[in-house]
């Protein structure tokens, strides 16, 4: 009686409050995450029906070497954008905290500004601008830096592009979070005693901005994986990543549990990832949260 | 107090159209109403408009999207709620066979007889028992002949390495596979996997002609110069056609595949009359005519074809002796629409990798 007594005190009032966002939680993330592990092991019916039985043949269609591929594919753009990323992102993120404080939050708003339209219209100013004798083919043969309209609509640099674009920002806020609270100091400490600029960047900037960079990774990387529309607007449906192949099992081969099953794969890669990028962190020394975002 | 009337004047804007409709929505529409459904945009804003004045039935439309939203929404009122519906022959032959269809009273619909007896007795409804026809789709070759150096006339023209990097599809794996399964003189609907899979392999070959694969606006593509020729839906042809009379549409010498529209009553509509009424009035030749040369689908009237102005013809209706091999797509079986998957996959990746 008065354990019971002692329990509900204790645990009723702390969960109360925040009652309302566990049953949220369970309803609207736990519950269709529990739908989909199911479908995946049912099978389809007739055209697009499901049928309640269980099989693991979804799980060993992913095998078949066209399926793996767009796993295989998807990883691949997802580095080749992510080392784009950094390459672009670090500097500007870097030297933006460096800025003076007037033009930082300009920079920073300019940076925001292209959020306040859909992604959907910003990729489509993409087409227009790769399209043949568009802009940029204007541009280049005015200066006789080429002779032909180039080609570069619906092509694999054209999607690079498209997904750089869209995860730039990921890696500038991140690195700059973690560039500003550097201790300028520690930099002229280093000069002071002897070091290059360079040696100075190596062996002090870079490992104090370190965990800004791996959040940026973390929050290209794992993103990128699910930009299949990019694919399809830039890549003109030719760059079959796993995105693209879930929304087409959804929506024209309605076989809902082999994209369920897709889906199923493509989370547990990424928990894997986050779940290296946390042991990585805390082995070097960081929080293992996402620096500057968490 | 001026703040006041303001305030007053905005809540009367708002509120003044919901006390009209509600105050005379109840009596009238209870018998004289046509809940019809299917997607946006299917007929010329006249014809609803001259129906409604014409017999006194308010239309109410309702749209989807897919036509398995229709299938979902029509299950969950049991063959109730609407009463006309206009969708895809695919899902129309599931409808019927789940008891969702109501068998037509064709003595009711005095306007039957100007259907073309080419769109009748399909697969979906053999006996032609529980559908209209309203508008055909068919899968054309559409080219622009100062661009491209083979006389294009059949699917594996398409195959011409002078095409390299030209060639636009739409994305519909069924129809593009089947592209394939036509050159190999086989069925859309084979569920033979051994020849699906014979099918993908020589649609490897395609690949590098592939410039982009997409089902929305691929006649601007093809107006833009992006590509010199597309495998396209009608409507998406007929675009391309009144935009540039100089591009060529052909009907690829190994058959085409065709898909139908088809309406259908549910079988518990709650105002089958006014549903009759409403597919009578359409079923007349020249309505007929405006509806299709709105919709930009093939005609399928037989009275309408000579209605359809000079403009239109050559595109919304068959030309006379047409005997290419058609065949519409159908539902496979599980095995054969996986291999069709995969052989897709493959062959949009190695499009990709050129």
């Amino acid at each position: 009686m008065s354990r019971t007594g002692s329990l509900r005190r204790s645990f009723l009032p702390r969960l109360s409050p925040a009652l309302p966002l566990y049953l949220f939680t369970l309803v609207f993330v736990l519950g269709p995450l529990v739908y989909m592990l199911a479908l995946s092991f049912m099978h389809r019916e007739g055209a697009w029906g499901v049928a309640a039985e269980f099989t693991l043949r979804n799980y060993q269609r992913i095998g078949i070497p066209e399926f793996a591929g767009t796993f295989v594919q998807s990883i691949l753009l997802s580095l080749i954008s992510t080392v784009m990323v950094i390459i672009l992102g670090y500097p500007f993120g870097y030297f933006m905290a460096r800025l003076d404080k007037r033009w930082r939050s300009r920079v920073m708003l300019l940076l925001i500004i292209p959020f306040w339209t859909s992604s959907l219209m910003r990729l489509y100013g993409w087409i227009i601008m790769f399209r043949a004798n568009g802009p940029l083919d204007i541009l280049l043969m005015g200066l006789h830096i080429t002779r032909e309209p180039m080609r570069l609509l619906y092509s694999y640099p054209a999607v690079v592009t498209g997904m750089i674009y869209a995860l730039l920002p990921f890696m500038i806020y991140p690195v700059y979070a973690s560039a500003e609270k550097l201790d300028r100091e520690l930099v002229e400490a280093a000069r002071d005693l002897g070091a290059s600029p360079i040696r100075a960047f190596l062996t002090v900037s870079l490992p104090l901005t370190m965990p800004g960079l791996f959040s940026g990774v973390v929050l290209t990387f794992v993103p990128s994986m699910g930009l299949f529309f990019i694919a399809d607007i830039l890549g003109g449906n030719k760059v079959v990543l796993v995105g693209n192949l879930i929304h087409e099992q959804l929506m024209k081969a309605h076989d809902w549990p082999f994209a369920a099953a897709l889906s199923v794969v493509l989370m547990v890669m990424t928990s894997i990832f986050i779940y290296l990028y946390r042991r990585l962190s805390r082995t070097l020394g960081g929080s293992g949260e996402l620096e500057g975002l968490v | 107090m001026k703040k006041n009337s303001v305030v007053l004047l905005t809540a009367a804007i708002f509120l003044i159209p919901f006390m009209v409709i509600s105050g005379c929505s109840k009596k009238d529409t209870v018998k004289k109403q046509l809940t019809l459904y299917t997607w946006a945009e299917m007929f010329p804003q006249e014809i609803l408009d001259g129906f409604e004045k014409d017999t006194g039935i308010a239309i109410n439309y309702v749209n989807f999207e897919e036509d398995e939203t229709m299938l979902t929404k029509l299950q969950t009122a049991k063959g109730g709620d609407y009463d006309l519906i206009i969708a895809d022959d695919y899902i129309i032959e599931t409808a019927i066979a789940e008891g969702l269809v109501q068998k037509l009273d064709k003595s009711k619909l005095s306007n039957y007889r100007n259907i073309n007896p080419l769109y009748q007795g399909p697969f979906y409804d053999p006996r032609d028992e529980y559908t209209v026809p309203y508008g055909a789709g068919v899968v054309t070759l559409v080219y622009d002949p100062s661009r491209v150096s083979v006389n294009i006339r059949g699917y594996a023209d398409l195959w011409d390495p002078s095409l390299k990097g030209q060639v636009g599809l739409l994305g519909n794996y069924r129809v593009i596979n089947g592209m394939a399964l036509k050159v190999l003189k086989q069925s859309y609907n084979t569920n033979d996997t051994a020849v699906i899979r014979q099918a993908g392999e020589r649609l490897l070959g395609l690949a590098p002609n592939i410039r982009l694969i997409r089902d929305d606006f691929l006649e601007e593509e093809l107006l833009s110069g992006e590509i010199a020729a597309a495998v396209m839906y009608t409507s998406q042809a007929t675009a391309a056609k009144l935009e540039n009379p100089e591009l060529e549409v052909v009907f690829p010498t190994e058959g085409i595949g065709f898909g139908i529209m088809g309406s259908f009553i549910p079988s518990k509509a709650p105002n089958a009359e006014a549903a009759y009424a409403f597919l009578n009035y359409i079923l007349d030749a020249r309505r007929g005519a405006e509806c299709f040369e709105y919709l930009g689908y093939y005609s399928t009237y037989t009275a309408s074809d000579p209605l359809i102005s000079d403009e239109y013809k050559s595109f919304l209706t068959l030309p006379a002796g047409f005997n290419v091999n058609m065949e519409m797509i159908q539902n496979i079986g599980e095995e054969a629409e996986e291999e069709h998957s995969r052989i897709w996959t493959a062959f949009r990746t190695a499009a990709g990798q050129q």
